[in-house]
């Protein structure tokens, strides 16, 4: 049990290409192979997951012990949530609603990632960076967006 | 000599025209500006900016590109200096003497120094550049299938084998780089390839997604938390000040040419690029100096040849991407990803049926260099209170720009998922301590390496044999085999060794 404790760091990694190679492989499996002379396209993808495969497996065979770094700090979890959060703002709205309300979304839920930015900041850059943004890419580089 | 002569001319006529200059200088402005920005490497500059290339004409595209890309790198080492914060790799080299220096008082010294280095080594790289990569190209010429099957793979295993990261899982990421690469149609058979029924995958993953996803948004998340930003060093930045002294330039100047040297010999390896060759010149010029103790407490000669080193391999990269279609770092291989996107076909015709782009390319290379001597010595204080903006209000309106920079390459909502699955990716490989430069090395080929694997098996009949047959595509495979036997017998011999330290 020490020895798989101590090589975690190695041997998760081994895991994980092993699981993308084999999805590769088994995905790659649905399309038709063909012959090394005339290649369908199954094959090239096949000879990926293939090679994953075996990377993985001397990933696993060689692992050394380590310390595990498989450590998410707190700040870096805020950061993930709300940048996650800014991002799929924009892509919601910028379609329905336009560039002045999707970048007011995308700043100030970004902006939040931040535990130092006041929400009065927040805001300020918000407003400020959608107007600037749609002077820019609206009006100035004529983007095909609307504004709103 | 008159054909060297009527080549540069042409290189003139395109780099030189108002377009030409405007955007070479945008390039290295924008790129100065957002590489000198704390914590923002020259990858994630490129790919902000990239959306903004993409609206242009091929040959402007690429020679703002590539003022971004060592405008970036002058910025990066302004920001490694002031402020001991490196976007990337090669700046932290500068910053390891640099950053003692600034605290001795003597910024602006390293800065002047920084940029003169820069400039020499840049313009070594330039003139290996006009003068290999023609010839190359027509050896290139003559090259079959095979050879560039061996020739590819050459460069993506020596990117995973030499880059940084552990070579087993960077040739993993290679791989799923490469399979990434596949997702689209095939166009051999018209099958829809690892699209799940998505008809936006059509045409495959967009790179600007992919490529700000990989860099960008981990390094934005990184330091979206960030509370604290180090102070800069408060020294004057009048030109006077900065000048450097007499003795200064007598430690500089031979550390300049061994840089560049060594600079150029390894940027336009495969795969090495410039980070080995700035750690490189750095141990080179401790090993040779006559005080190796002064280094890493504020030695010249630490700045001043990494900085030409790392500006030398910037150009000579050039010369494997531009004369065979081969990239050699991440960045060439977004400067062939663009080529693509405009409808050019990488590989030894381009010097041939473009030669307005090579040598617009070229000959704005040296514009774009000395545009950015005068951005850095005169006007550097402009950059410097650049470093005083807080990180907590520039983030978010850089997320802003990302995010419209994305869609309005195709107007899809897609495409900013496609962000955000590559920021995932990105960050879990950092977690799990894979390297993403080879993934995207192999993204960028994955369809070509295809193309060209099943070509030559046509060509060959099927057989296998035909990729050592070749004298050329023989010795590549020699190479390859020998790398990939010492990167497995080396891990084999480490973990033997363990087994029986512990017995």
């Amino acid at each position: 049990m020490h020895y798989i404790k101590d090589r975690l760091e190695d041997i998760i990694a081994g895991l994980v290409t092993v699981g993308i190679g084999l999805f590769i492989f088994v995905e790659a499996g649905g399309y038709r192979m063909g012959t090394l002379y005339s290649m369908g396209p199954g094959y090239f993808p096949r000879l990926l997951g293939i090679g994953m495969m075996v990377l993985a497996v001397v990933m696993i065979v060689t692992a050394r012990p380590s310390k595990v770094t498989l450590s998410f700090r707190f700040e870096q979890f805020r950061g993930i949530l709300f940048l996650g959060a800014a991002l799929g703002a924009f892509a919601l709205t910028v379609e329905r609603f336009g560039l002045l309300v999707s970048v007011f979304l995308a700043v100030l839920l970004a902006a939040m990632a931040n535990q130092r930015t006041t929400m009065v900041g927040a805001l300020t850059l918000a407003i400020g960076t959608a107007i600037v943004s749609t002077l820019i890419f609206r009006v100035g580089l004529g983007l095909q967006i609307r504004a709103f | 000599m008159t054909q060297l002569f009527s080549d540069i001319a042409l290189g003139m006529s395109v780099a030189a025209s108002p377009s030409g200059l405007f955007y070479a200088f945008l390039g290295v402005f924008l790129g100065t500006f957002v590489g000198v920005l704390p914590g923002i490497g020259i990858m994630a500059t490129l790919a902000m900016l990239l959306p903004i290339t993409y609206h242009l004409e091929t040959t402007y595209a690429l020679i703002m590109l590539a003022g971004i890309y060592y405008g970036a790198s002058y910025g990066g080492s302004t920001a490694s200096i002031l402020m001991n914060l490196p976007g990337t790799a090669t700046s932290a080299v500068t910053g390891l003497d640099g950053y003692p220096m600034a605290q001795q008082g003597r910024a602006g010294q390293a800065l002047f120094m920084t940029a003169i280095a820069s400039f020499v080594g840049s313009i070594f790289g330039v003139i290996l550049l006009a003068g290999f990569a023609v010839p190359l190209s027509r050896v290139a010429l003559n090259f079959g299938p095979q050879e560039y099957v061996a020739l590819m793979a050459l460069g993506l295993i020596a990117a995973a084998v030499i880059g940084l990261g552990k070579p087993i899982r960077s040739l993993a990421s290679v791989m799923l780089g490469l399979a990434l690469g596949l997702i689209g149609l095939d166009l051999n058979s018209g099958v829809a390839r690892f699209t799940f029924g998505q008809t936006a995958l059509y045409d495959g993953l967009p790179l600007v997604a992919v490529v700000i996803g990989l860099f960008g948004l981990p390094e934005i998340i990184a330091n979206a938390g960030r509370r604290d930003m180090p102070k800069v060093q408060a020294t004057s930045f009048r030109l006077r000040h900065m000048l450097p002294t007499r003795e200064d330039w007598r430690r500089s100047s031979m550390p300049m040419l061994r840089g560049s040297g060594i600079g150029g010999l390894f940027g336009a390896l495969p795969g090495t690029g410039g980070l080995v060759a700035t750690f490189l010149s750095y141990a080179v010029e401790r090993k040779v100096s006559k005080h190796p103790e002064q280094f890493g407490k504020g030695a010249i000669e630490g700045v001043a040849a990494p900085e030409a080193a790392n500006n030398a391999a910037v150009q000579s990269a050039f010369i494997p991407t531009l004369s065979l279609g081969i990239p050699g770092d991440p960045v060439m291989a977004i400067m062939l990803g663009v080529m693509m996107v405009h409808g050019i076909l990488p590989g030894p015709g381009v010097i041939q049926s473009s030669p307005d782009l090579f040598w617009g390319l070229i000959v704005s290379f040296v514009i774009g260099n000395l545009m950015l001597l005068v951005l850095n010595l005169p006007l550097v204080g402009m950059w410097v209170k650049l470093l005083q903006i807080p990180y907590n209000l520039l983030f978010p309106v850089i997320v802003a720009f990302i995010c419209i920079g994305i869609y309005s390459v195709n107007y899809q909502v897609s495409d900013i998922l496609v962000l955000v699955a590559f920021g995932f990716l990105g960050l879990g490989m950092r977690a799990l301590n894979f390297e993403v430069a080879p993934l995207l090395l192999g993204f960028v080929l994955g369809p070509m390496l295809e193309e060209y694997f099943r070509r030559a098996l046509i060509v060959s009949g099927g057989e296998l044999t035909t990729f050592i047959d070749r004298p050329i595509s023989g010795t590549l495979v020699a190479i390859i085999t020998l790398m990939l036997a010492w990167t497995l017998g080396s891990a084999l011999w480490r973990l033997l060794r363990a087994r029986k330290a512990a017995v």
